[in-house]
C-alpha cells in the first residue's frame, strides 16, 4: 500500500541523484534515515523488533532490487547499517537511491499494514521530518 | 484544619470501575493487575492510561517480555479509547525487552529509573511484570532478589509521584508472592467458563486506604473497552427508600377492578410478580401498568427478554416507547449477568426519571443468563429487586408458570418470596372452553381480595369479570359445578321441616 508519505522518500532521493550527488552521499542520506528510524522505533518496539521489520522490508523489495538483499541469506538478525552502506556504495547513485528508497518505503508500508497509517505516521514523524522534511533535496549534493 | 495527607482518587475512565474501587484509584499507588492470559489485563491498563494521561500528567508504558509491542499496538488500537495522536506526547511506549533478556533485575531497575527520570511520568505501566520476575529467577535466589527489586521499585515510583501499574499473568492469588505484599492495590481479572459460555469477572483483592466493593463483579469487553458491572447489592441507590409522603400512595394498574382486588392499587415502591402460563395475558397486564403510568404523567422502563429483536411486543407498549414515555432496555448480548441488566435498567430509570419498571419475563431472563450465574439466580434477583425498590421505583415482573394442576405454585424459581405482591393467572376448562381466572395471592402489609375472578382479553385489554361461584376446584384446572342437593330430610317434626342443607359434590 503506497502512501504519499512513503512515496516522498523515493522522490527526495531521486532529486538528490538528479542534483549530481555521489553514491556515498546517497548512501549516507539513507543510513542517516535508518538511524533516525532506529531512534524513533527501537524505544517502542525494541531493537529486535526493528531488526525484524528491517529484514522483512529487505525481503519485500528484493524482487525489484536483488543486489540490495544479497546479505539476507546470511541468517544475521541484526540491523547492520555498516553492511547496508557497503552494499549501497557498490552501486551507482541512481541504483543505490532507487534500492535504498524502496527499502525505506517498504518499511513504512509494512509498519502501516501492521499498526495502521495513523500510528505509523506518529511513530516515524521525527525520522521523516529530519530526512525528508528539511532542506530541499539538491542542498544535500552541495 | 487537618494535618493528615489527602489522597486524591483518580477516575479510571473505565465505566463501573471507580464504583468498585470505592471512588477511584488512589494517586501514587502501586498496583498489580493480575489474571490468566486473555482476561483483559492489557486492555484494562490501556483504557486507564488513555483516560488518565494528559500532557501535564503523561504516561509511560514499559513493555518487557511477553506480548511483542508491535502486536500489542496492532490489537489495542482496535479499541475506541486508543488515540494514536497522543503517542509520544501524553503517552509514551518504551521497550525494555533487551534489558529483561539479560536476566539481571538490577539492570532492568536501572533502565526503569533512567526512563522515569528522562520522561518524568505521572503514570507508569510495566507489561508484563511477570516476565520481569521470570527473567530474574534465572539468576538464582529468586525471592530475595525479587523482594529487593519490588521494594526499590515501589519506593522509586512513589517518591517520583507516579501512579504505577504492574501487569502480570498470575493464576493463583494465594501464593506468598512478594509482588502481592508490596502492592497497594491488587486488581484480579478472571474468566469463568461453563459449558459453552464465558464470563469475565473482576475482583479488587486489596486497595490500601479505601473501602472497595467486595466480591466478584462481572465485566464485558467490547470495542468501546471494558465496562464493569458492580454487584447488584453493592449499588443501592443513594436516594434509598421512597419518601414518606409517597410511601402510602397506591398506583393504579390500568386494569379495571384489579385495583380493587389489590386493596386500592399497588402500593408505590412495591414489587409485584405476575405468574401465569403462556398466553394468559401477563405481558398485556404489564403493558397496561406502564400505560396507566403514562396516563398519569409517569415514565417507565421495560426490559424484554423473550421477543425477537424488532418484533412487536404490543402496540400499546410500542407507542409508549416511541413517544419516549417508556424506555426499552435491550438485552441482545449473550451470557449476560443480572448485574449487567441492573446497570442498564438503572441507567434508563435515571435518564427518564422513571417510576414504573417492568421485567418481562423472569423465565426469559434466566435463559439469557450465562450458566455460571444461574446457580445464584434467586440471590441475585433478591439483590436486584431490593436495589430497584431502593431506587424508588415500583416493579412488575412476569413469570412463566407451567400449568401443573397437581400443585399450587406461583413461580418456577421459588422467587415468590422476593416480591411484595403476587397475582396468579390460571387456565380452567369450563364447558369445553379454556377460560382464564386470576387472583391476588399476596399484597404485603395490605388487605386484598381473596377472590378467584374470571377474566378475558380483548382488543382494549383485560376485562375482569366475576367469581365463578357455581364452579369449584378452579385451581385444579377442571372445575366442577357446585350442586345444591337436599340432605336427606329427617323425619318430620312437629315444629316444622328443617331447611335444606347445601352441600357440594363432585359430579
Amino acid at each position: 500500500m503506497e502512501s504519499p508519505k512513503s512515496r516522498r522518500l523515493t522522490v527526495t532521493l531521486e532529486r538528490v541523484v538528479a542534483g549530481g550527488a555521489h553514491v556515498t552521499q546517497v548512501a549516507d542520506a539513507i543510513v542517516v534515515t535508518w538511524r533516525d528510524i532506529d531512534i524513533a522505533i527501537s524505544p517502542i518496539l525494541g531493537q529486535q523488533g526493528l531488526a525484524a521489520l528491517y529484514r522483512r522490508s529487505l525481503y519485500l523489495c528484493r524482487a525489484a532490487h536483488p543486489w540490495l538483499a544479497a546479505n539476507l541469506e546470511g541468517g544475521d538478525t541484526r540491523m547492520d547499517l555498516t553492511e547496508l552502506k557497503a552494499v549501497l556504495t557498490s552501486q551507482d547513485s541512481a541504483t543505490a537511491a532507487a534500492g535504498g528508497g524502496a527499502h525505506l518505503q517498504a518499511l513504512y508500508e509494512l509498519l502501516g499494514s501492521l499498526i495502521g497509517p495513523s500510528l505509523t505516521e506518529q511513530m516515524l514523524r521525527s525520522a521523516w521530518e529530519n530526512s525528508f522534511g528539511g532542506p530541499p533535496a539538491q542542498d544535500l549534493s552541495t | 484544619m487537618t494535618d493528615k495527607v489527602t489522597i486524591n482518587r483518580l477516575p479510571t475512565g473505565v465505566p463501573g470501575l471507580d464504583e468498585v474501587l470505592g471512588g477511584g484509584l488512589p494517586e501514587f499507588s502501586f498496583n498489580l493487575i493480575a489474571g490468566p492470559p486473555g482476561c483483559g489485563k492489557t486492555t484494562l491498563a490501556h483504557q486507564m492510561m488513555f483516560a488518565l494521561a494528559t500532557p501535564q500528567r503523561p504516561a509511560l508504558y514499559l513493555t518487557v517480555l511477553g506480548e511483542p509491542s508491535l502486536k500489542m499496538l496492532r490489537y489495542q488500537q482496535q479499541f475506541d479509547f486508543f488515540d494514536s495522536s497522543r503517542l509520544n506526547h501524553s503517552v509514551r511506549f518504551v521497550n525494555l525487552s533487551d534489558d529483561a533478556l539479560t536476566g539481571d533485575l538490577s539492570a532492568v531497575l536501572r533502565r526503569i529509573v533512567a526512563e522515569v527520570e528522562k520522561h518524568n511520568p505521572a503514570l507508569v505501566f510495566i507489561d508484563s511484570f511477570r516476565s520481569v520476575v521470570l527473567a530474574g529467577e534465572t539468576e538464582g535466589n529468586p525471592h530475595n532478589n525479587l523482594q529487593h527489586f519490588m521494594q526499590e521499585l515501589a519506593m522509586l515510583m512513589t517518591s517520583w509521584h507516579a501512579t504505577t501499574f504492574l501487569i502480570g499473568e498470575y493464576f493463583t492469588e494465594t501464593d506468598a508472592n512478594p509482588v502481592f505484599t508490596v502492592a497497594d492495590g491488587l486488581i484480579w481479572l478472571r474468566q469463568a467458563v461453563q459449558r459453552n459460555s464465558m464470563v469475565r469477572k473482576l475482583e479488587i483483592m486489596k486497595m490500601r486506604g479505601q473501602s472497595t466493593l467486595a466480591g466478584l463483579h462481572s465485566f464485558r469487553m467490547t470495542t468501546a473497552g471494558i465496562q464493569v458491572f458492580a454487584q447488584a447489592g453493592a449499588v443501592i441507590a443513594k436516594n434509598g427508600e421512597p419518601s414518606a409522603e409517597l410511601a402510602g400512595e397506591r398506583l393504579q394498574m390500568g386494569v379495571p377492578k384489579l385495583d380493587a382486588m389489590l386493596g386500592g392499587g399497588l402500593p408505590r415502591g412495591h414489587s409485584m410478580l405476575v405468574a401465569g402460563p403462556s398466553g394468559s395475558g401477563k405481558s398485556i397486564l404489564a403493558g397496561a401498568f406502564l400505560a396507566e403510568g403514562a396516563r398519569c404523567g409517569e415514565t417507565g422502563v421495560i426490559v424484554v427478554f423473550e421477543q425477537r429483536p424488532g418484533s412487536s411486543r404490543n402496540r400499546q407498549i410500542d407507542g409508549l416507547i416511541k413517544s419516549g414515555q417508556v424506555g426499552l432496555v435491550n438485552t441482545d448480548a449473550d451470557d449476560i449477568s443480572i448485574d449487567e441488566v441492573l446497570h442498564l435498567l438503572l441507567k434508563e430509570i435515571r435518564r427518564l426519571k422513571a417510576s414504573r419498571v417492568v421485567i418481562d419475563s423472569l423465565s426469559g431472563f434466566e435463559l439469557k443468563l450465562a450458566p455460571t450465574f444461574r446457580d445464584d439466580f434467586r440471590e441475585s434477583m433478591l439483590r436486584m429487586v431490593l436495589t430497584l425498590v431502593g431506587e424508588g421505583v415500583t416493579v412488575l415482573m412476569t413469570s412463566e408458570l407451567e400449568d401443573r394442576y397437581t400443585d399450587l405454585r406461583f413461580s418456577p424459581y421459588g422467587t415468590a418470596f422476593l416480591t411484595d405482591a403476587i397475582i396468579v393467572q390460571r387456565y380452567i376448562e369450563v364447558e369445553s372452553r379454556l377460560q382464564r381466572v386470576m387472583a391476588v395471592v399476596k399484597v404485603r402489609a395490605s388487605n386484598h381480595s381473596n377472590e378467584l375472578r374470571e377474566y378475558s382479553i380483548h382488543e382494549d385489554g383485560i376485562h375482569i369479570g366475576d367469581m365463578l361461584p357455581a364452579q369449584e376446584g378452579l385451581l385444579g384446572g377442571r372445575p366442577t359445578q357446585r350442586k345444591i342437593v337436599k340432605a336427606r330430610s329427617p323425619a318430620p317434626k312437629a315444629d316444622g321441616a328443617k331447611p335444606a342443607r347445601t352441600v357440594s359434590r363432585r359430579e
